[in-house]
Order: C-alpha cells, then sequence, then structure tokens
C-alpha cells in the first residue's frame, strides 16, 4: 500500500513538472497572442445573427458612412465590450436585444466584439474592471439596471474609459452615457389592448407577471395600469356599453431567469379569471407563454385566449396565436447608438460623451409590435435555431389568423393611441393623465404603492 | 516482512502529517490534471482554444495582481462555509447547512447596517463592523443549534433538517429583504452597510477586502481546536467511531453539538463578511442572488481540502480562482460562460473524486465496524 502511494508522490510531482515545462513554454510563446486568438471563435458567434441584424428595421436611422474614420480615431480601443447581468443571453427578449445592437454595431463599424456573461452580482465589478484595464474597449456597454452601482465606481477609477449603461441613471459623468427608455408609453399601449381585448372577450381580469422589484420595472407598471383603465374607456366610448371594470392582478417573481417561476405566477393569474397576461420578466417570461399556452389548449383551443402580451423583442412568434402583440423596448437601438456615439466622440464629430439618452415612443425606443415586424424577428429566431425555416409562413399565417380575430377596431384604436401619445400626454383616465406618470419617474416603491391604489390594482 | 520493514524505516525518515500532506496533495494535482484533460478536450471538441483558456483562466486568476484579488475575494467565503461542511464530516456529520447559516449571517449584518443607518449613528463605524459580525455569527448559531437540537435530541438526519432550514433562512432573509431593510431608493437590494463600518479593502479599487484575514484565521483556528485541543480530539474521536468513543468516556451527543456550533459560526462569518466586504453594494441583493450558492461550495472545497483545514485554505483558493476564471476565459479566450461552466464543472468534479472516495470509504468502513460492535 504505501510503495504504491510512493509510486503516486513520484508521479505527481513528475506530472507538475511536466505541466510546468509547458506552461512556461506557452507563456514565453505566446505573449500578446491573447487577443488575436480570441477574434475567430467571437466573429464566428457573432456573424449569423449580425447578418439578420441589417435587415432589422433601424428607426434611429443610424448613418453607417462614419465607419472607417471612426474606427482610427478610436487607434488601440478596437472592440466593442458587452457585460450582461445574471439574466443573461438566451432569454429571446432583453439580453438577446442588446447582443443584436451590439454585434450589429461592430459589425458596421468593423469592430470585434467581446461579451462577458456575470454568474452573480458580486461578479459586476471585476467584469468591468477587468475590460476597463484591457483597455481595448471603445466602449463598454452594461445590460442592466442592476450594475447602476458598478458602472458608477468604474467609471470613476477609468476617466478615459467610455460606458454605456441600458436602464440605469446615471446623469453626471462625462464618459458614461445612460440609455433610458420610455417603457411606461410602450406599456400603456399594449395596456389599452389588453383592457380593451379582455372585454372583447369578456373577461374579468388582466394580469402582469414581472422579474426583480426595480424602479425600470415600476415604469412598465405604471404604463400599463394606465393604459388598461383608458383602454376600457374607449372600449365603453366605443361599443357605447358600460363594462364592470377589469381586475389587474400583478405578481414580482424576483428573477429574470427563471422560467419555472414565470410559469407557477402565470397559471395563479389565469386561476383567478385573467386571460391576458404581460410579460415583463425577461427568460422568467418564457415560463409566461407556456402557462397559457397550457390554458388554452386544455379548453381545446389552438389560439388565445388566453393570451400573453410579449415584452423587448417582437416575440409574437414564440408561441404563435397566443401572444397578442409585444411591448418592443428597442434595446438594440439603444446600444447601437451609444457604440456610434462613442466613435463619434473619438473622432471629434461631438463634444460631449456623456448623460441621458431617452427613447421613446417618438424616437422608435419602444412600441407595440406590428405584423411587419414579425418577419425581421422570425428571421432571427431562425438564425438563434430556434425555429426551422419552413416554418416561418406557417407562424406568419398563424399570428395573422389570430390578429384577425380580434375586431380592426380594437388594433386601430391601439395604433392611434400609439400615434397620439407620442405628442399629446394630456390624455387622462381615473384623474391621472399620462404626463403626470411621466413627472413621477423615476418612481419609487411608495409611488407606485399610490399609483396601483388609484387605478384599483390588485 | 521486508515491506513492513521499510515501511518502518520511511517513516522515521519523514514525518508522517509530511507524507501524508504530500500524498493528497499528489492526489489533487493529478485529478486536477485529469480534469484538465478531459475541460481541455471538451472545448476542443467544441471548437475553443483550450491552451488559450486555460491560459487565461491560471494567468489571470493567479499570476496577475488584480485578478489574484479577485480570486481571494472570492476564495473568502468558501473557505469558510468549507470549514462548516469539514467540521461536520469530521464529528461524522454530513452538515450541508452552511448556505442557510450564511444567509441567517448576512441579515445579522444588514440588520445591524439598518440599525447603523435610522437608529444608533454611533455604529457607523469599528464598532458597527464588529456588532455586524457578532449579531451575523448570533443568527447564524441559532440555526446550526436547531439542526444540531434535532439530531441530538430527535434522531433527525442533518441532511433532512439543514435542506429544510436553507429554505427557511432564504424566505426569512427574503421577507426582511423585502419589508424591513429594504433600501427606499432601490428595491432591488438591502440598505448598504454604512461607510465607516464596513470592512477596509486591502488594496485599493479592488475587490479584496479583509474577509479573506478572517477567513484564515478561523481556519487556523479550527485546526488548532481539531488536532490541538481535547475537544477537537472528542470531536474527532465520536466522528471515528461514536461508539468506541463513548465507551472512552466521550459524549458524543456534546461532541456533534460543538461542531454543528462551530460550522455555525464559521457560516456566519461568512455570510455577515460578505455583506461587509464585498463592494459596491455591501447589501444583500434580489433573490440573494450575491449570496446564493456560497454555502454549497464549501462542500466542494472541503472535499478538495480533504475536510482539513490547512487543505481548505488552498482548496478554496483553487475553487475560488476557478470562479473568478470564468470571466478571463470568456474576456481573453472567447469562451462563452456556458462552456466555461461545464469546463469547471468537469474540474470541480474530478478535483472531488478523491475526497468523495475517502469519505465513501471511511462511512462503509465506520458501518462496518459499528455493526461488528453491535454483533460483538
Amino acid at each position: 500500500m504505501y510503495v504504491m502511494n510512493k509510486t503516486a508522490i513520484i508521479s505527481a510531482i513528475i506530472l507538475i513538472i511536466i505541466i510546468a515545462g509547458v506552461a512556461v513554454y506557452y507563456a514565453s510563446k505566446g505573449g500578446g497572442k491573447t487577443t488575436t486568438t480570441s477574434t475567430p471563435s467571437v466573429s464566428a458567434t457573432a456573424s449569423p445573427t449580425a447578418t439578420g441584424a441589417t435587415s432589422t428595421p433601424q428607426t434611429s436611422s443610424p448613418a453607417s458612412t462614419t465607419a472607417p474614420a471612426t474606427t482610427t480615431a478610436a487607434g488601440e480601443r478596437n472592440e466593442v465590450c458587452v457585460v450582461y447581468d445574471i439574466g443573461g443571453r438566451g432569454d429571446l427578449s432583453f439580453n438577446d436585444m442588446a447582443y443584436l445592437g451590439a454585434s450589429k454595431a461592430a459589425k458596421d463599424f468593423g469592430l470585434k466584439l467581446k461579451e462577458v456573461q456575470s454568474t452573480s452580482e458580486s461578479d459586476y465589478l471585476p467584469n468591468l474592471r477587468t475590460l476597463a484595464k484591457s483597455k481595448k474597449c471603445a466602449v463598454i456597454v452594461a445590460v442592466g439596471f442592476l450594475m447602476t452601482d458598478a458602472v458608477k465606481k468604474v467609471a470613476d477609477e477609468y476617466p478615459d474609459q467610455l460606458f454605456a449603461i441600458i436602464d440605469g441613471y446615471i446623469p453626471d459623468k462625462p464618459n458614461v452615457l445612460s440609455v433610458l427608455f420610455k417603457e411606461h408609453e410602450g406599456s400603456a399601449i399594449v395596456g389599452a389592448l389588453a383592457g380593451m381585448v379582455a372585454h372583447h372577450y369578456k373577461c374579468k381580469a388582466v394580469g402582469v407577471v414581472l422579474g426583480m422589484e426595480i424602479p425600470v420595472l415600476y415604469k412598465f407598471e405604471a404604463g400599463y395600469y394606465w393604459g388598461i383603465r383608458y383602454g376600457e374607456k374607449i372600449y365603453e366610448q366605443h361599443t357605447g356599453e358600460k363594462v364592470q371594470p377589469l381586475r389587474i392582478l400583478y405578481t414580482y417573481t424576483g428573477a429574470f431567469n427563471d422560467p419555472a417561476r414565470g410559469k407557477t405566477a402565470t397559471e395563479a393569474q389565469l386561476a383567478n379569471g385573467a386571460c391576458i397576461v404581460y410579460n415583463v420578466a425577461g427568460a422568467t417570461g418564457l415560463g409566461i407563454f407556456e402557462a397559457v399556452e397550457e390554458a388554452a389548449k386544455k379548453q381545446g383551443r389552438d389560439m388565445g385566449p388566453p393570451f400573453a402580451i410579449g415584452v423587448d423583442s417582437d416575440q409574437d412568434w414564440i408561441k404563435p396565436g397566443f401572444i397578442i402583440a409585444s411591448m418592443m423596448k428597442r434595446v438594440d437601438v439603444g446600444v447601437y447608438t451609444a457604440v456610434k456615439r462613442a466613435l463619434d466622440y473619438y473622432a471629434g464629430k461631438v463634444t460631449k460623451y456623456g448623460g441621458i439618452l431617452e427613447l421613446g415612443l417618438a424616437e422608435g425606443g419602444v412600441g407595440m409590435s406590428r405584423l411587419e415586424d414579425l418577419e425581421t424577428f422570425l428571421e432571427i429566431g431562425v438564425q438563434a435555431g430556434k425555429i426551422k425555416p419552413e416554418q416561418k409562413q406557417e407562424i406568419y399565417e398563424k399570428v395573422k389568423k389570430m390578429r384577425e380575430q380580434i375586431p380592426q377596431w380594437i388594433w386601430d384604436e391601439a395604433y392611434k393611441l400609439q400615434d397620439t401619445l407620442k405628442t399629446n400626454k394630456d390624455l387622462e383616465v381615473y384623474g391621472v393623465k399620462f404626463s403626470d406618470i411621466e413627472k413621477m419617474i423615476p418612481l419609487d416603491s411608495k409611488e407606485i404603492a399610490k399609483l396601483r391604489e388609484i387605478f384599483k390594482v390588485g | 516482512m521486508a515491506q513492513a520493514e521499510r515501511l518502518e524505516v520511511s517513516r522515521t525518515r519523514l514525518p508522517e502529517w509530511l507524507v501524508e500532506g504530500l500524498l493528497r496533495l499528489g492526489e489533487s494535482v493529478i485529478a486536477l490534471l485529469v480534469g484538465l484533460l478531459v475541460g481541455a478536450i471538451i472545448m476542443y471538441l467544441s471548437g475553443y482554444d483550450a491552451v488559450e483558456a486555460y491560459k487565461s483562466l491560471f494567468g489571470m486568476s493567479l499570476f496577475d495582481s488584480y485578478g489574484l484579488t479577485g480570486t481571494l475575494s472570492f476564495t473568502a467565503p468558501i473557505m469558510l462555509t468549507g470549514i462548516t461542511f469539514a467540521v461536520g464530516v469530521r464529528a461524522g456529520l454530513f452538515n450541508i447547512g452552511a448556505e442557510g447559516q450564511l444567509y441567517m449571517g448576512a441579515l445579522g449584518a444588514v440588520l445591524v447596517a439598518w440599525l447603523a443607518t435610522y437608529k444608533i449613528r454611533l455604529l457607523d463605524s469599528v464598532l458597527g463592523t464588529l456588532f455586524a459580525y457578532t449579531i451575523g455569527v448570533v443568527l447564524a448559531l441559532v440555526w446550526a443549534y436547531i439542526a444540531g437540537i434535532l439530531k441530538v435530541k430527535r434522531g433527525v438526519h442533518e441532511v433532512v433538517s439543514t435542506i429544510m432550514l436553507n429554505w427557511i433562512a432564504f424566505w426569512i432573509v427574503e421577507y426582511f429583504r423585502v419589508y424591513v431593510v429594504y433600501n427606499p431608493e432601490d428595491p432591488s437590494k438591502t440598505i448598504s452597510v454604512p461607510t465607516h463600518a464596513r470592512l477596509p479593502l486591502l488594496v485599493p479599487d479592488t475587490e479584496l477586502s479583509a474577509t479573506i484575514i478572517v477567513s484564515i484565521l478561523f481556519s487556523l483556528f479550527v485546526y488548532y481546536l481539531l488536532w490541538y485541543t481535547v475537544t477537537g480530539y472528542e470531536l474527532r474521536a465520536a466522528g471515528l467511531n461514536p461508539l468506541a468513543a463513548r465507551y472512552a468516556g466521550i459524549k458524543t451527543e456534546k461532541a456533534i453539538m460543538i461542531s454543528f456550533l462551530v460550522g455555525g459560526i464559521a457560516s456566519g462569518l461568512a455570510g455577515a463578511g460578505e455583506v461587509l466586504g464585498r463592494p459596491p453594494h455591501y447589501a444583500i441583493t434580489t433573490g440573494l442572488s450575491n449570496l446564493y450558492g456560497l454555502g454549497f461550495d464549501g462542500i466542494t472545497v472541503a472535499l478538495i481540502g480533504a475536510n482539513h483545514p490547512i487543505g481548505i485554505i488552498f482548496a478554496a483558493i483553487l475553487v475560488g480562482a476557478l470562479k473568478s476564471g470564468a470571466r478571463y476565459m470568456q474576456i481573453y479566450a472567447g469562451v462563452p460562460l456556458e462552456m466555461v461552466r461545464v469546463v469547471e464543472g468537469v474540474i470541480i468534479v474530478a478535483l472531488a473524486v478523491p475526497g468523495t472516495l475517502r469519505m465513501l470509504r471511511e462511512y462503509l468502513r465506520r458501518r462496518r465496524e459499528l455493526a461488528e460492535l453491535q454483533k460483538g
């Protein structure tokens, strides 16, 4: 026994020497090879969706003609660096949209794309610091509100590095661009749709399932509730009948990456009579869609009601026939714009980089999905491997059929509201003007509680 | 006969603890190499550059100054939760309650942060740090005590009780995070520890705080406790053979209880340390996402470290390097996180195999001996 152990020791020592040798060999040989080797794999993952992104309608109409000049101006900083929060890629919504924008920007401006996924909240600081230290990033895009504190800190430590934060509010640093969306505007439109459709199907309740309790989500809530009540008002005006106000249900699941929790929460809401559930929960929302589909199929339908409402990207294709529409939040446009602004800043075309960039209905930053959007996102779904090319037509037809099953006037009214809200925010319901909500932003927990009370939510 | 003689000779030449230590080291190195090799094959098959990946993993997390501070900051909590598990094993327990006790430890620290912010300004100082550690440890001890009492008085198996206590702790802390000690400006986390009560950073502009010192000191203390005190001797004896220990006049229930409580202190320190020493939040975040899993990582660490406090110190550094190395593999080698985790999982499994086999062998031996004793 002991002899055998001695051989074990000797072989272990020999092996240590071997690895040490190999390590030394590679260390002396390698040197600055690190980034060159990383190129093929990164661009390999980037290219397929990037091609799909080219067909994405860019509402902010970015001018890609400036590309060659800006790249040289940025000098060594030839990478677009993206840090995802713990939700991460693969949610078919928020994070994937950020990837879409980043990969498109990387392609258009001739930059490399570098992605870092965080495993826990403790990862944000080291991820951002490591990227800033590498001095290779033209801009570091932090995807998600939860990184706000970390970005604030690292931006102070590396004043020469440009940062962008999606959904985070950092107004006063020259090297940080805060990209914000008017989620309340987009949510109001889908809320109005939900209100009208629910009454059309004689439902008693509508719901919303949310992720973590963060201020950004309060904006979704506030807009959605306002929209539902406004939709009810339009419904009454149009049909001339007096309706019983809908019950509004909301659930915070506490996670953006847990479809199982999304499903449980939705099942509970459906059991309470909800027939439309709004997904405000990233990848958790994939469970919402499942629950809605199952509930409909249990009643022998292959199309809603009940319906879900998609979020962030056009999710109508994920469960065709069960997702009535999506509140598109164009994170891709936000990321793309941030990269472009950084390059323009390096090139001296703009003198100031940091500040707030707010994208709403008027800027095409948010909006309700139309049938035309579907094709673009179907293409992305094909490239992500989530749908087969031959299913595209079938999905398109099914979504179209679902839309036709709802009276046209409801759609017209919803899109009309979308146009109206771009300019006129004095629309009022339950004594709350839309502009009142906007004035309260950023909302805190007490204010949202007050709004819930006004709109009789819960 | 000849072999036995040689054994005798070599024993006298090298001290036994050194031979033992080298053996364990050799075992771990071989396991590590196997793990690395399998990981490399997986990466190669998936089309990633394995050499580049490992170079960035170990090169950055161990040999880069900023990377090393990051590694050590991840090392601190899992070293302590590793101790929790190891002390349990030494007393013959499978105590997986580190997770829940860590939550309670963090809650204790946050409660003090809340007090310091709203009630007692005096606590915004070193006093607050000490108080936070104390309350954290007390809460964790309560949690460990419940599991211990259930085991000793009612014979409830510690695996069952600690799993349940873990979940109870999770939801209690979530409740407090949402309704009591929440941050009014940002409900995604609790109130932060005020500036002066935070643990100092050992290196400015990094994440490495004094928690690592606490962890190492406590590990050394446990080493001393186990091998140089009567209590430690009794604890280990109870673990090796409870019947023999009882026959020798050792109160095994007491030994088991002490093992639970020492483990509770370790986890409490880990949880409070994460809150007191982890920038930028110095708080508990939604879904406990900055704490989740640290207790279970301790099991890995203990297995790799052969349930020995000194081994655990090194094992924790290795596991910490793997945890923080994930970002470097992503950034420098372009390996996506999911693949990184597969590879890390493979390495950890390989590392844990010798420890697991040893524990299994030990467990079977104990059962056999007990059965024989009871028969006799």
